[in-house]
């Protein structure tokens, strides 16, 4: 059986491996722990922003895929240039079939959500208990949180919200506040407390009584992201307690809707038949000319070589390590040191100048940091290039590694991690 | 060799705490914190407590934690989070050990002391006032789950076994035992010389103490170099190029990674015999994967849960039991999904613990009974006697399925 080795175990390395073992190859994917999604809110975003593209000044998208292709031939250099719009909407919808019961969103349009500092996000895919705060649904909202929860604060949530308007018509938004803490006698609960307490019926319906007291005449109501871990069902229990529309507002990590997504993903890998290797970063490589024939794993005791037919290298990007910028400037990929491009297919790498540092890092904070756009550019298969050569021929790249995006910025991370890993398995196993 | 305990030596940690960017992935992951508000969790009494700890810690929450490893496992960044949590409680406990954990932490002392008058011991083990007596006395909480004790040792078995004939056509390999695989788990470790000598190996069993990993999770640290020391030479009695394979997972991972990493034991030999040890089912799918492993296993018409134990988890292999197992037809191993089973080596064992740790562990138990028979399946010791008393099951060593699938048993 032809093997494969996944490297990353964030959304680009659980949904490349999930379709390789899918497709019959014998599938491994390590990692040194686990991956971002603890850390996202659990929403898909394609596309939320291209303010340069639209002309628009708030550069909202509102059809995430068809602006991507818009996108992709404005900006060759982009992720989505390589990936295709189409074939990234058709991964983000196979992600979504795949896990039925916590992503939701017709793929065509963008979701506009409250964040929990009241700012408006778009957003593609959600999950079903964010699916109310879709400002196109309510407009008249509460947002209640419990006192004890440390990371929510009802009051910045909402008064922010109320300044803005939607579609020209003003926002409502009155904060609550319950007491009820997680745990007898905690003052300050992390979410992950509120969760876990709200995995249990009594514990919801208490939760879900409390709401109810402070409500007026509110269309819907927002609470923070806490809405139960295991059960599935718990923000419906809820829903039906509180007796009108309720909303998940994500909250800084940990993020509960992350682990959400998290923990489905990998039971998915483990149902598809993905083997796991966490505990292992891969610190070196042997290749024959341009074929990768093993990654070298770091194990307990010892370094191990370890040998697959294809590669998949997923391991995101300057946050996890995997792209570093030293004092001297110096920037590099740190396990294959890939060429790497920055914004506009520029040349990085190697001993940066401080004049290049100049144009790559802003001085003001709030400007475009075209530094987070470096990465490594591919081809359709998502081999890295070279000169328009791809430098292996059987190492794939996927995810925050991709050069050509700030990803955060125009929000279209779990867009490129998606469809790149759909496009690195499916070039691997010959799938179109 | 004191002084090591100082919280400044380990610097193999030490030097990971700055890579720690708060993102709080091993507090989501805790099993202890899930279940108790007493752990407040890794992040919060490791990298974060260590900027306010001269030596000693601030507070005592710290002594709640496990020492699963868990979080080491799941940190993105690399940060050695257990690691740093034992070195400081080892630190806090220095002064204050209690006899107890002096006690727990010596297993070859208990199962020589057993062995001779194991049915005794065995009776005075499952003997509820005698339980409630060393609760009060020593604070060994009265329904721990405790090993049952053999009248016949592994070595003395060994000493009277003749192998088939073609052991050793393939080569000769090191078996590391340990002392559970010595006192109480003989039949385990039996199975695994019979398998690996069915296979073509000849085996060898050089004279072996404990590796420490008792006293090391209980902070005591000196003993435990001292142990792991003579058990790196015990081991090097055997020829030096040889691979050594251990069917008792927690020991094979101290001499791979934990003695260095949290002892600070720095030595060339350890190197060297970690570098060359193998868990079983490890070296057994590593010959499959080279297509050397027979297949002529006889179906199993059998479905068994299986839970990955911490500590194999903490070598960074995955779970090769599953691929193996897997191997042998009509058998279906379905993983328990679990993170731990709440014992930890002696932790579910203490009086003040044992709720936490039974709490820990109700997932998986919760699991082991959905699916199980009357049979789970799990590489470790302490934990398959966790999971025999949780759920009233046989547990055992994979080695047993595939010692029955090739017809030795």
């Amino acid at each position: 059986m032809a093997t494969a080795l996944v490297i990353g175990a964030g959304l680009a390395g659980l949904a490349a491996a999930i379709r390789l073992a899918q497709a019959g190859w014998q599938t491994t994917l390590a990692s040194k722990g686990l991956g971002g999604l603890p850390l996202s809110a659990g929403t898909v975003d394609v596309l939320g922003y291209a303010p340069a593209l639209l002309g628009d000044p708030t550069g909202r998208v509102a059809r995430p895929f068809e602006t991507a292709a818009a996108l992709a031939a404005h900006d060759p250099s982009h992720p989505y240039a390589a990936i295709g719009a189409d074939r990234a909407e058709a991964a983000v919808g196979w992600l979504r079939d795949l896990l039925p019961e916590l992503l939701t969103g017709d793929l065509k349009t963008n979701i506009t959500l409250p964040t929990a500092v009241g700012a408006l996000r778009p957003t593609c895919l959600v999950q079903p208990a964010m699916a109310a705060g879709d400002l196109a649904q309510n407009r008249s909202l509460a947002i209640v949180g419990p006192s004890q929860l440390k990371d929510f604060s009802p009051e910045l949530c909402a008064a922010n919200l109320a300044r803005q308007t939607w579609q020209g018509r003003p926002l409502l938004a009155t904060a609550y506040r319950i007491d009820l803490p997680a745990r007898p006698d905690e003052a300050d609960s992390p979410a992950l407390a509120y969760a876990r307490s709200l995995d249990q019926t009594a514990y919801q319906r208490r939760f879900a009584e409390a709401v109810k007291r402070r409500l007026k005449d509110e269309e819907a109501v927002g609470l923070p992201a806490v809405l139960g871990l295991r059960d599935r069902q718990a923000w419906l229990e809820v829903q039906e307690s509180v007796g009108r529309p309720v909303f998940e507002i994500p909250l800084p990590p940990p993020s509960v809707p992350g682990l959400r997504l998290n923990d489905a993903l990998t039971a998915a890998a483990q149902t598809a038949g993905v083997r796991l290797v966490l505990g292992s970063s891969v610190i070196g490589f042997a290749a024959a000319g341009r074929r990768l024939k093993s990654v070298t794993l770091r194990q307990a005791g010892r370094d191990q070589a370890w040998a697959a037919d294809a590669f998949v290298y997923a391991p995101g990007g300057f946050e996890s390590g995997a792209l570093s910028l030293d004092a001297a400037g110096r920037l590099e990929e740190r396990v294959f040191q890939l060429p790497l491009r920055g914004a506009g297919g520029s040349r990085l790498g190697g001993q940066e100048t401080a004049a290049d540092l100049g144009r790559l890092i802003n001085a003001d904070y709030w400007a475009e940091q075209r530094l987070f756009a470096a990465g490594v550019a591919v081809d359709q298969a998502m081999r890295p290039l070279d000169e328009g050569e791809a430098v292996f021929d059987n190492l794939h790249i996927a995810g925050g590694l991709l050069a050509g995006a700030v990803r955060w910025s125009e929000k279209s991370g779990e867009g490129i991690a998606v469809g790149s890993a759909a496009a690195a398995a499916d070039a691997i196993t010959g799938r179109r | 060799m004191s002084g090591q305990d100082s919280y400044e030596h380990n610097l193999l940690a030490r030097a990971s705490l700055d890579h720690c960017v708060k993102c709080t992935i091993c507090e989501t992951q805790c099993p202890v914190a899930a279940v108790t508000a007493l752990f407040p969790g890794p992040k919060y009494v490791g990298p974060q407590a260590e900027r306010y700890r001269q030596g000693q810690s601030v507070d005592r929450s710290l002594d709640y934690c496990s020492s699963c490893g868990t979080c080491t496992l799941v940190c993105p960044q690399g940060v050695k989070i257990a690691e740093l949590n034992s070195v400081a409680r080892a630190a806090m406990k220095k002064d204050h050990m209690p006899l107890r954990d002096r006690l727990i932490s010596r297993t070859t002392l208990m199962g020589a002391a057993m062995r001779p008058v194991a049915p005794l011991a065995n009776a005075a083990l499952a003997c509820r006032p005698l339980r409630v007596l060393a609760e009060a006395a020593v604070g060994v909480h009265r329904d721990a789950a405790m090993p049952t004790a053999q009248r016949q040792t592994f070595t003395a078995w060994q000493a009277k076994h003749q192998p088939p004939d073609g052991a050793g056509r393939r080569g000769t390999l090191v078996y590391f035992h340990g002392c559970a695989g010595n006192y109480f788990e003989v039949e385990t470790s039996i199975k695994s010389v019979e398998l690996l000598e069915h296979l073509g190996y000849g085996v060898l069993v050089p004279k072996q103490g404990c590796c420490g990993l008792p006293l090391q999770s209980n902070g005591l640290f000196d003993t435990a170099r001292a142990w792991v020391r003579r058990l790196v030479a015990q081991l090097d009695k055997a020829p030096q190029d040889l691979v050594i394979v251990s069917s008792t997972t927690s020991c094979s991972g101290m001499l791979k990674h934990e003695a260095r990493e949290i002892l600070g034991v720095e030595d060339a030999a350890l190197r060297a015999v970690g570098a060359r040890t193998r868990d079983l089912c490890e070296f057994l799918l590593a010959e499959a994967e080279r297509g050397e492993l027979p297949l002529d296993f006889a179906p199993l018409d059998l479905t068994v849960p299986y839970h990955a134990p911490c500590q194999l988890r903490g070598h960074g292999l995955g779970t090769p039991a599953v691929q193996l197992l897997r191997l042998i037809p009509g058998l279906t191993v379905v993983e328990s999904g679990a993170v731990c089973c709440g014992i930890a080596g002696t932790y579910g064992l203490k009086k003040e613990k044992y709720a936490i740790a039974q709490a820990v562990g109700q997932p998986l138990f919760d699991k082991v009974k959905e699916v199980a028979g009357d049979l789970a399946v799990c590489d470790s010791e302490t934990c398959r006697w966790q999971i025999e008393k949780a759920c009233g099951v046989r547990a055992v060593h994979p080695v047993w399925l595939l010692h029955k699938a090739y017809g030795l048993s």
